[in-house]
């Protein structure tokens, strides 16, 4: 094999010690690589220059400089060594874009955990909102103003449904009283009772839970149906309840099952119903009725009311209103959208709303930095709405029943006062974000005196920890300097931020 | 008292040449006989604590002698403090690279 010429091997070396110095230069952090790069080059020159008496060896000279150039690998790695060990901890975390959401993530992982663990909160948030058997309605005397009175007598009902109806398929009857309830030989209350027409569930649309099944119920026994508030303080959730005999006013009943959490919609705060034959009611007292609308009935109803005109057995003329169950009462999702609808229209009222107000004294960002600002305004604002709803359903339901009005008036405050001041908090943080890096500016710095306001500018300085930005903020706002500014920073800056990554 | 950095024998070998004149990271080799990856990075932490102070040669000296530029080293006031602490410690650092012997070459 003919070795190489002198020329053409040297040349080679050349290369190859170029293209080692170059790689070696690619591992020194990016700040640094401009001066490291430049005195590798100038020592090499003179290395070379050194190593050219040994000319009458030309591989041990290019042994001598190329050993020169691997050295610069050991540079580097001297310099990743020690940068890395001298590194600001979690410096690039600190204040910036990521640590927020992370914050804000785990601020909504910890509510949305609170949400499953608390029973009342996991009945509530799997409340699918109204659920009402479409045209389903309480009828009250017109005359009476308020729903949760009962004004109903049973007659009118009977009379109902003995005539023919156009407006109206079915009927059913219910009267609450106070009735003593006799659980086992040692435990015993006084419960609300509500005697009802046995097809009241059917009528309003709400099928039992934990029904007990027909060959079971036998008809020995009057029918009991709990409330959901009853199974869970008394029982424990207990699904062994269902089946078994209790004495109600001294008379055994059935429990036959659990009443839906729709339930609570009617009215009388009932702790159970016992269902029974019109035969059966006590025509006695009034109570309330709930009826199903025909498609006809249905027809006639506005904004969830209709109007009845009816006559009693005497003859006589009666008015009453017919009042929706699916108009009645809100449900978690819409209390939780009707908070975050006015703190949206309050929001001007605690904080400025414009993110257009600063002024970039050197140049505007590009619109990429711009969207990535605005996509990072977003993801906050989506997590604190997520948040509010998880936290005001905690707060609200933790120890009250779903559409207790206490549950109602906790959920619409706190989804309010949440998303009100969360939503002040993320607008004044993103105004203090720095346009390239999304850090927080920080090490605020007073500037100027208030004095001299005419001469120069006073007011507090704050610095991107990335070395990015200044942002100016007046403290007494003149013609000339009103609003914040951002003031970008060029690379003379760099030596003050040698650990940043720009 | 102030506290004076103690410098390792290497770093201390490294401040003594470029006391004796040795002012340039490939002469500093040479002298020391230390690896380039050793002497470079060396010469950057001495500059950092401020022991050293470097300074690039004017453009204009480089391109009459057509080469690059290169990047001296001089002792600063903390650097010679420091020095005579370390000789004290390395009685024989003064002996490995006398002053007369980058000024002879």
């Amino acid at each position: 094999m003919t070795p190489l010429p002198e020329p053409v091997l040297a040349s080679l070396c050349r290369f190859l010690q170029h293209c080692l110095l170059r790689v070696a230069s690619l591992l020194v952090p990016a700040a640094q690589r401009p001066d490291w790069w430049r005195e590798w080059c100038g020592e090499l020159w003179h290395v070379r220059q050194a190593c050219a008496p040994l000319g009458s060896d030309p591989l041990q000279a290019e042994s001598h400089i190329t050993s020169f150039c691997l050295g610069a690998f050991q540079d580097a790695a001297c310099l990743r060594r020690h940068g890395w060990l001298n590194r600001p901890r979690f410096a690039p975390l600190h204040g910036s874009a990521p640590q927020c959401l992370l914050w804000l993530a785990g601020l909504l992982l910890l509510s949305f955990l609170f949400s499953i663990l608390l029973p009342g909160v996991r009945a509530a948030r799997s409340f699918p909102g109204a659920q009402a058997r479409p045209g389903t309605i309480l009828i009250r005397d017109a005359v009476a103003n308020d729903d949760s009175a009962p004004t109903m007598a049973f007659d009118q009902v009977r009379t109902w449904k003995r005539d023919s109806q156009r407006f109206v398929d079915a009927f059913a009857f219910y009267r609450v009283a106070a009735e003593s309830v006799v659980l086992s030989s040692r435990a015993r209350g006084t419960w609300q009772i509500a005697q009802a027409s046995s097809n009241l569930f059917a009528v309003a649309g709400w099928p039992l839970r934990n029904i007990l099944p027909h060959h079971e119920a036998r008809g020995d026994f009057p029918r009991l149906v709990l409330s959901e508030r009853i199974w869970l303080q008394q029982f424990a959730a207990n699904p062994g309840i269902v089946g078994t005999v209790m004495l109600v006013d001294s008379r055994p009943v059935r429990v036959v099952g659990i009443a839906p959490t729709d339930a609570f919609r009617l009215p009388g705060n009932s702790d159970a119903w016992l269902l029974e034959p019109d035969s059966e009611i006590s025509p006695s007292g009034r109570g309330y009725v709930v009826a199903h609308l025909t498609q006809r009935g249905r027809s006639e109803m506005w904004g969830g009311l209709v109007n009845i005109a009816s006559f009693d057995s005497q003859k006589l003329e009666h008015d009453f209103l017919g009042k929706s169950f699916a108009e009645q009462l809100p449900a978690p999702a819409n209390i939780y959208w009707f908070g975050v609808f006015l703190a949206f229209l309050a929001l001007p009222a605690v904080a400025s709303v414009s993110l257009a107000e600063y002024s970039f004294s050197s140049h505007q960002p590009s619109w990429i930095r711009r969207a990535i600002r605005l996509g990072f305004l977003a993801a906050k604002i989506v997590l604190i709405l997520l948040i509010a709803y998880f936290l005001s359903v905690d707060l609200a339901y933790w120890h009250s029943s779903v559409f207790s009005p206490s549950g109602t008036y906790v959920q619409f405050v706190s989804s309010f006062a949440v998303c009100l001041f969360a939503m002040r908090w993320a607008l004044l943080d993103q105004r203090q974000r720095c346009p390239v890096c999304l850090r927080r500016v920080t090490h605020p710095a007073q500037v100027g005196l208030v004095s001299r306001t005419f001469l120069s500018w006073n007011g507090t300085e704050l610095i991107c920890a990335g070395g990015h930005t200044l942002l100016h903020i007046p403290g007494l706002p003149t013609s000339w300097f009103s609003t914040p500014r951002w003031l970008y920073l060029d690379t003379t800056w760099d030596f003050l931020f040698a650990g940043s990554v720009r | 008292m102030a506290l004076e950095p103690k410098l390792s024998h290497t770093a201390a070998l490294v401040l003594q040449a470029v006391d004796a004149g040795f002012i340039y990271g490939f002469s500093i080799m040479a002298m020391t006989g230390l690896p380039s990856g050793t002497v470079y990075p060396a010469m950057r932490r001495l500059e950092q604590a401020e022991l050293i102070r470097s300074h690039w040669e004017r453009q204009s000296i480089a391109d009459t002698e057509q080469r690059p530029p290169r990047k001296y080293y001089k002792l600063t006031a903390a650097g010679r403090t420091t020095l005579e602490t370390s000789r004290k410690r390395y009685p024989l650092l003064a002996r490995l690279i006398p002053a007369e012997e980058a000024r002879t070459r």
